[in-house]
C-alpha cells in the first residue's frame, strides 16, 4: 500500500534517516519502536511531507507514485494521516470550524456533497460520545488549552472522521489515562477494514494489548533494523534496544 | 483649481496684514501643511499630496430626499433617515479645538466654512455613507456629531468609490459624547485603485461617566490616514479597536493622541495590522496622561502580522505620564504566520490558501469579532474576504 525505499532524510544538517526501507500493507498494523531520537517521528513526517523533514534519497511510493514532492494537503487528500506526537495549539480557530473544514475538503476532493453545519454536528456528536469527549471540545479554539489527553482525543477524532487510508500515530498513547487509552484504542480498532494500513508508534506494550499488531518494526541508526511478529515486544520490553544490530 | 501649498502661502500674506487675526488660521499656518518634519506626520510623508493640483467644488446646500442611511456624495449631504436633524450650519470658531494637534484639523475647518451638524435623538443607530465619484478632486466637510445625555447612539460609517481617483478627501468628526452617555463608532472602509487620498481628522471629547466605542476596520491599498485627538473627563472610557489590513505599496494607519484628562477615565487602544505585497503600515499613538487625571487605567497594544517580503510596520504606542497613581500597560508585537500552525491545518488537507485564511481570520477576529452589530459584522467580514482573496489566489485541487 505504501512502499518506502532507501529513504534519507535530513533535519537541518542532522542525517537522520539513513536507508530506510519499510513496506506498509493493506489490512496490517504495523508497530514501529526504537530508541528515543533514532527518527520514529522524522520518519513519519517525511511521509506526511512536513517542512522540516528534507528527503534527500529515496522513494515513498503510494497509490502508484512517488509522494516524496507532493505538498502535505494534497498527501492528506489522497487518505494519508498522522496523529502529531504534540499537537499544536491554534488559538482563535474554531475547532469545530476547523474539523468541518477539513472534512468537506475530503469530500470536496472525492467528488461528494459537503456538509452543512447540522449535518455535521450529527456527525459529531456520536463520534464525540465514543471518545468519551465533552461537546464543549467543539466550540473551543483548536487545540488551545486542551490537556494533553483531550489532544490526543482531538486527534483520534480527526482520524474518525476523515477516514484516512494511512494511519500514522505517533504516541497516541502518551498521556492518556487507562480509560482513554481504551476508547482510543477501540477508535483505532474500529477503523480496521481489512484496507487501511496503521503506522503505530510507541515505547510500551499497553496500548498494542488492546490492538492486534501484524508486525513490529525496530528503528535504530537512521533504518529499520529488525522486523519480526507480536513476540518481539516482549523481548524489547525486557532487554531494550543494545542487542538489536544491522541484521 | 487649487494647490494646497498656494492656499497656504495666500493665507500667510493675508495674514501678515489682517486687522482682527483669525486664532484658526493662526494655529494652522503655526503648524503648516505637514511635512517630513511635522511631529504628527513624522512616518506618513505626503509631501507631493499638496503640491498637486486639485479641482474644487462648489457646495450648495440642497433639500434633503429621505432614506435609510445619511449620504453624502461629493461632500454634499443628499439624503437622510426620519428621526435624525442633519443641517448645515456655520463654523463656529468656539467650537474647533485649537490644542488639536493636526495641521490638517484646522485646515479642513478653514476649507469647510459650514459643518454638516448631524443631531442624534435618544438611542439610536445611524448609517452614514460617504460616496465619492470624483477623480483629482478636493473634496472636504466637517462633520458634527451631537448626541443627548444619557443616551446610547451607534454610527456605522461606510464608503463608495466610484473613479475617484487622484483626489483628496479630506474630512472629519466634531464630537462631544455627552455626559452618562454611549456612542459606539464603527467605521468599514475599503479604499483601492479607485480611491481618492483620503485624510480624516477627528477631534472627541468624552464627557464625565460617557463611554465611546471605536471600532475602525481599514482595508485596502489606497493611502489613508485617521488621525484622532481624543480627551478623556473624569470617569471617562474609551475602548479603539483598529484593524488594517493593507496590500500593494501603500503607506496608510492610524495617528492617534488620547489625552486622559479626569480622574479615573480608562483607555484600551487594540491594533491588528495584516501587511501583504509591500505595504507599509502607521500606529503612531500617544497616550498621555494629564496632572488632573488620577487613577487612570490605559492599556495600549499593537500586533502586525507581516505576509509580505517587503513589508514594514511602524508601530508606536507610546505613554506620556504626568502622574504616579495609575495603571498602565503597552507593548507590541511583530511577527508571520506560524509555519507549525499552518502545515497543522494543511496536514489535515485543507489548501494553503484555504489554511492561511483561517489563521488570518483568528488574528482578525479579536477585533471583528467583537462587533454587536451583527449586519455590520457580515459587511465587514466581506470586505475581509475581498482583502484577502486580492492577495490570495482561491486554488481549486483536482
Ligand atoms: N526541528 C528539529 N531541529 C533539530 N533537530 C531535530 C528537530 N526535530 C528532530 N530533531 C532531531 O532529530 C532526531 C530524531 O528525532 P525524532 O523526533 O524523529 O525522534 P523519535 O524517534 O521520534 O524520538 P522519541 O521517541 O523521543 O519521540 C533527534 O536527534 C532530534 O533531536
Ligand atoms: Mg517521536
Amino acid at each position: 500500500m505504501l512502499t518506502i525505499k532507501n529513504l534519507h532524510a535530513n533535519i537541518g544538517d542532522n542525517k537522520i534517516l539513513q536507508g530506510l526501507d519499510l513496506t506498509l500493507e493493506a489490512g496490517k498494523v504495523h508497530v514501529i519502536m526504537g530508541p528515543n531520537g533514532a527518527g520514529k517521528s522524522t520518519l513519519s513526517k517525511a511521509i506526511v511531507g512536513h517542512y522540516d523533514v528534507e528527503v534527500t534519497e529515496g522513494s515513498i511510493d503510494y497509490k502508484g507514485k512517488d509522494i516524496v514532492k507532493l505538498p502535505a494537503e494534497e498527501r492528506a487528500l489522497e487518505g494519508i494521516f498522522m496523529s502529531f506526537q504534540n499537537p499544536t495549539e491554534i488559538p482563535g480557530v474554531n475547532n469545530a470550524y476547523f474539523l468541518r473544514t477539513a472534512l468537506n475538503a475530503k469530500l470536496k476532493h472525492e467528488g461528494k456533497e459537503e456538509l452543512n453545519a447540522a449535518e455535521f454536528l450529527r456527525v459529531m456528536r456520536e463520534k464525540l460520545s465514543s471518545l468519551e469527549m465533552k461537546t464543549d471540545m467543539l466550540s473551543r479554539s483548536l487545540n488551545e488549552g486542551f490537556s494533553g489527553g483531550e489532544k490526543k482525543r482531538n486527534e483520534i477524532l480527526q482520524m474518525l472522521i476523515l477516514k484516512p487510508d494511512v494511519i500514522i500515530l505517533d504516541e497516541i498513547d502518551s498521556g492518556l489515562d487507562i480509560d482513554a487509552l481504551k476508547a482510543v484504542a477501540e477508535g483505532i480498532n474500529s477503523m480496521q477494514d481489512g484496507k487501511r494500513t496503521f503506522l503505530v508508534i510507541t515505547h510500551y506494550r499497553r496500548l498494542l494489548d488492546y490492538l492486534t499488531p501484524d508486525y513490529i518494526h525496530v528503528l535504530k541508526n537512521g533504518k529499520i533494523l529488525k522486523t519480526a511478529g507480536v513476540e518481539l515486544v516482549d523481548k524489547l520490553e525486557e532487554e531494550g534496544y543494545d542487542w538489536i544490530k544491522a541484521e | 483649481m487649487m494647490k494646497l501649498t498656494d492656499l497656504q502661502n495666500k493665507l500667510q500674506n493675508e495674514f501678515q496684514i489682517a486687522e482682527s487675526k483669525s486664532e484658526l488660521v493662526e494655529k494652522f499656518l503655526d503648524l503648516g501643511l505637514p511635512n517630513k518634519k511635522s511631529e504628527a506626520y513624522r512616518y506618513a510623508n505626503m509631501d507631493k499630496l499638496f503640491d498637486q493640483e486639485f479641482e474644487t467644488l462648489e457646495y450648495n446646500a440642497k433639500e434633503l430626499a429621505y432614506s435609510d442611511k445619511i449620504l453624502i456624495v461629493n461632500g454634499e449631504v443628499i439624503s437622510m433617515p426620519k428621526g435624525i436633524r442633519v443641517y448645515y450650519a456655520n463654523t463656529d470658531e468656539q467650537n474647533i479645538n485649537l490644542e488639536h494637534y493636526d495641521p490638517l484639523y484646522f485646515l479642513g475647518h478653514l476649507l469647510s466654512k459650514k459643518s454638516i451638524i448631524i443631531e442624534i435623538d435618544g438611542d439610536s443607530e445611524v448609517d452614514i455613507l460617504h460616496r465619492i465619484t470624483k477623480a483629482s478632486t478636493l473634496i472636504h466637510y466637517r462633520i458634527v456629531i451631537k448626541t443627548q445625555v444619557n443616551k446610547h447612539a451607534s454610527i456605522y460609517e461606510h464608503f463608495e468609490f466610484d473613479n475617484a481617483h487622484e483626489s483628496l478627501l479630506l474630512y472629519g468628526y466634531d464630537v462631544d459624547v455627552q455626559k452618562d452617555s454611549t456612542l459606539t463608532f464603527v467605521k468599514n472602509q475599503h479604499s483601492d485603485e479607485d480611491a481618492p487620498t483620503i485624510i480624516a481628522s477627528h477631534d472627541i471629547k468624552v464627557e464625565k461617566q460617557a463611554s465611546l466605542t471605536l471600532q475602525s476596520f481599514d482595508f485596502g491599498n489606497a493611502p489613508a490616514l485617521q488621525l484622532f485627538n481624543i480627551v478623556l473627563e473624569e470617569h471617562a472610557h474609551v475602548d479603539m479597536g483598529q484593524l488594517l489590513y493593507l496590500w500593494g505599496n501603500v503607506k496608510r494607519g492610524t495617528i492617534s493622541k488620547i489625552i486622559h484628562r479626569g480622574e479615573s477615565s480608562h483607555s484600551v487602544q487594540e491594533a491588528k495590522n495584516i501587511l501583504e505585497g509591500s505595504a507599509r503600515g502607521i500606529f503612531d499613538a500617544i497616550i498621555k496622561v494629564e496632572h488632573s487625571a488620577k487613577y487612570t487605567k490605559t492599556q495600549q497594544n499593537s500586533k502586525t502580522i507581516l505576509l509580505g517580503e517587503a513589508t514594514y510596520m511602524v508601530a508606536k504606542p507610546q505613554l506620556e505620564i504626568y502622574i504616579d497613581e495609575l495603571e498602565a500597560s503597552h507593548g507590541s508585537t511583530i511577527g508571520q504566520l506560524d509555519i507549525e500552525q499552518l502545515f497543522y491545518l494543511r496536514s489535515r488537507g485543507i489548501t494553503e490558501v484555504e489554511a492561511r485564511k483561517l489563521l488570518i481570520v483568528a488574528f482578525a477576529n479579536k477585533l471583528i469579532g467583537t462587533i454587536r452589530d451583527k449586519r455590520q459584522e457580515e459587511l465587514i467580514n466581506q470586505n475581509f474576504e475581498k482583502a484577502f482573496y486580492a492577495q490570495n489566489q482561491k486554488t481549486n485541487l483536482l
